[in-house]
């Protein structure tokens, strides 16, 4: 069964609509990345997700629950589907291992010596075990954004939604988040990935997604999407992107 | 109605009591706009000079502006009030009533103005003031067509509250025996053994600082804007 | 000169009134503790009110709430409740009417104070905190709050320093306060002299923390 089957979201603000009739799924351990250009609806969808927006239309389920249910326990939800994001929003009030304990120690309800340490094997996990008592103000951008997928990670979700992570980082800070990226899909973490990183999605996912214009216009895997696009959008969208893929 | 309901009308807005003092508790809101207004403006401007002296950068300037301010943030206007009330006749300086309000509630006001004003002048990046003079301007002509206008922008919403605030403490003039609001509703009060005057010395406030307030409001919100 | 020293800085009258004014003083710190805490959670709460909840009356209802008591002086609010209280049946012993009115009128001041520190701390942060399941409650408790106390705790510094100043319109009211002693002092010995020592001592204990507050205000700025 797939841990995340999106069929037919829709997502309109006022008149403006944004989503008309995504479908999508993801199987346990899969990697997927979510390409298009800006205004194709690929954040929206993402964090239709978890709840961060409210669709208007169409149904998702998470590791089996209907999130789009009025029912949902949304917090419940958010355990099992954990979010990276692109401004990081790690809190600056806390040093890194309380940014990633804060949860374990709140929502799981873990006592403060259990959550530290689960806390300081996510950030080893992330290769940032020696910034544990490091404040965000003191962290490159880059760590800043490890700690998130570290904060992310230790709550152990069925699925990991990132919503473009390396966006607002500076060019060399880049390739650091993306090995963890890489590192994680090879615990065989589930992943969907919304990106503009072409190299990336090519070499590390197992099926990429294109979108445009609201609507999931072609999908494969990434050799297919990458080297065979069939779609006329698709093939265009990549042409502009060519450079990127060297 | 109740006789108690009848009783609290009857008390506290008695319609022939207003009727006979409402002529009283007017002029005294004439007062309170017109101290009000001789405090914001001089209040006001002092600070700016104030400020601008301090944009000079001379020492012998800098720290008597400092030490000025500062006492005059830290001791409460009412105090301020009662040492010149009591103070300046004593020195040979009798001044009547609207006088001393004024001049205290001006100080302070100046104190908090300079402040504000300082700071928004500060919160210019130098290479404003580098840049207008490096095209011949002389510093006063910097400081008035390309730095004040960026500072006072900045200060203003403080500015406003600030002056809400203080022109509050016109309410202080009563306790030198101004004849403002309050002290015209307290003798009103008393007078007819009846309270209805302080509700409309309430009203009265209302009038007056309401708009005000959310004049400063509607400011704050679109100044952020910019 | 001399006028000045003896009508202002008489050292023999300072040395007969010290112990009445501080009295007064210790009157005017226990009422700043007394009022500062409950001014500043009510305004807490009505800040959060403001914006956190989605039901326009409540938040324009706070807004009028907050309006209304910043356009109030605070000396009429003091006399409202103080003589006015009995007439509504009200008993409310000195203090208590004291405490109120200034809770009333500093809950609004500390309510904007709060206001703008929660509508300042970043969306994202509130949006992190729910993806990881923390409840609004929680995300609230342990995100938002914590981060606007700090981006606002210069300013809730100098309300409290304005609390402290406020004190001082109670002597209105024959409430035993550092100015009604001095003023009591005064009138007994015929000299200004109790007014100006008042004067002095305020300055002591305000004019360090308004340096302090002037610290923090410029580490915030350049953070």
């Amino acid at each position: 069964m797939p841990i995340l089957e999106i069929s037919g979201l829709q997502k309109s603000y006022g008149d403006n609509v944004v989503l008309r009739g995504v479908d999508l799924e993801v199987n346990a351990g899969e990697l997927v990345c979510v390409i298009g250009p800006s205004g194709s609806g690929k954040s929206t969808m993402l964090r239709c997700c978890n709840l961060l927006e409210t669709p208007t239309g169409g149904t998702i389920l998470a590791n089996g629950h209907q999130v789009t249910s009025a029912l949902v326990d949304i917090n419940r939800l958010r355990q099992d589907v954990g979010m990276v994001f692109q401004q990081f929003n790690l809190y600056p009030h806390l040093n890194a291992l309380d940014n990633v304990a804060l949860a374990l120690r709140n929502v799981q309800r873990r006592t403060k010596a259990e959550a530290q340490s689960l806390a300081r094997e996510a950030l080893e996990q992330v290769g940032l075990g020696a910034k544990a008592q490091a404040f965000p103000g003191e962290l490159s951008g880059g760590q800043q954004q490890r700690v998130g997928i570290a904060r992310a990670v230790a709550l152990k979700p069925k699925v990991i939604l990132f919503d473009e992570p390396t966006s607002a980082l500076d060019p060399e800070l880049v390739e650091d988040v993306l090995n963890v990226m890489r590192d994680l899909r090879g615990r065989g973490m589930t992943m969907l990935v919304v990106t503009h990183e072409m190299a990336f999605a090519h070499a590390a996912a197992d099926r990429v997604v294109f979108m445009d214009g609201g609507v999931v216009v072609e999908q494969g895997t990434a050799a297919e999407m990458f080297e065979h696009p069939r779609e006329p959008r698709t093939q265009s969208f990549l042409a502009r992107y060519g450079s990127r893929l060297t | 109605m109740t006789g108690a309901d009848s009783g609290f009308l009857f008390t506290f807005f008695n319609a022939e009591v207003a009727r006979q003092y409402w002529p009283v508790i007017a002029s005294g809101a004439l007062m309170t706009v017109g101290v009000g207004l001789a405090v914001v403006v001089t209040g006001t401007l002092l600070g700016l000079l104030l400020a601008l002296a301090r944009a000079l950068g001379s020492r012998l300037l800098t720290l008597p502006i400092i030490a000025f301010a500062d006492i005059m943030r830290s001791l409460p206007p009412l105090v301020v009030l009662i040492v010149l009330y009591f103070g300046l006749p004593a020195l040979g300086l009798p001044l009547s009533a609207f006088a001393v309000t004024w001049l205290s509630l001006s100080l302070v006001l100046a104190a908090y103005a300079e402040e504000s004003i300082w700071a928004g002048i500060s919160a210019v990046p130098r290479g404003q003031l580098e840049a207008a003079r490096s095209t011949g301007m002389r510093w006063w002509q910097a400081m008035r067509l390309v730095v004040l206008p960026q500072a006072l922008r900045r200060a203003l919403p403080p500015l406003t509250n600030r002056v809400i605030s203080i022109t509050k403490n016109t309410a202080l003039g009563s306790v030198v025996a101004l004849n403002e609001i309050l002290n015209n509703a307290q003798g009103a009060s008393s007078h007819s053994g009846n309270p209805t005057p302080l509700m409309m010395a309430a009203f009265a406030y209302l009038v007056v600082f309401l708009p005000l307030v959310v004049f400063s409001r509607w400011l704050e919100q679109h100044w952020q804007q910019r | 000169m001399d006028s000045l020293t003896q009508n202002f800085f008489n050292l023999e009258v300072y040395a007969a009134v010290l112990p009445h004014l501080l009295a007064g003083l210790w009157t005017t710190i226990w009422l700043s503790a007394l009022v500062i805490p409950l001014g500043a959670a009510a305004g807490l709460l009505l800040a959060l009110g403001l914006t956190q909840s989605r039901r326009r009356w409540l938040r324009w209802t706070i807004i009028a709430y907050i309006d209304f008591f910043r356009a109030f002086p605070p000396l009429v609010l003091l006399i409202l409740v103080y003589f006015g209280g009995p007439f509504l049946g009200l008993e409310l012993g000195k203090v208590t009417a004291v405490a109120l009115a200034f809770v009333l009128n500093n809950a609004s001041y500390y309510a904007e104070v709060f206001r703008a520190g929660l509508q300042g701390v970043a969306k994202g942060q509130m949006e992190a905190a729910r993806c990881t399941g923390l409840t609004q409650l929680q995300a609230i408790r342990l995100v938002l709050i914590p981060q606007a106390v700090r981006n606002v705790f210069p300013d809730l510094v100098g309300n409290g320093i304005e609390i402290v100043k406020l004190t001082s319109i109670a002597s209105v009211v024959a409430m035993p306060e550092l100015m009604r002693a001095a003023r009591d002092a005064q009138s007994l010995v015929y000299n200004p002299s109790p007014v100006m020592l008042a004067a002095l001592m305020y300055l002591a204990l305000l004019w360090p923390l308004t340096r302090w507050l002037g610290r923090l205000e410029q580490r915030r700025a350049r953070r």
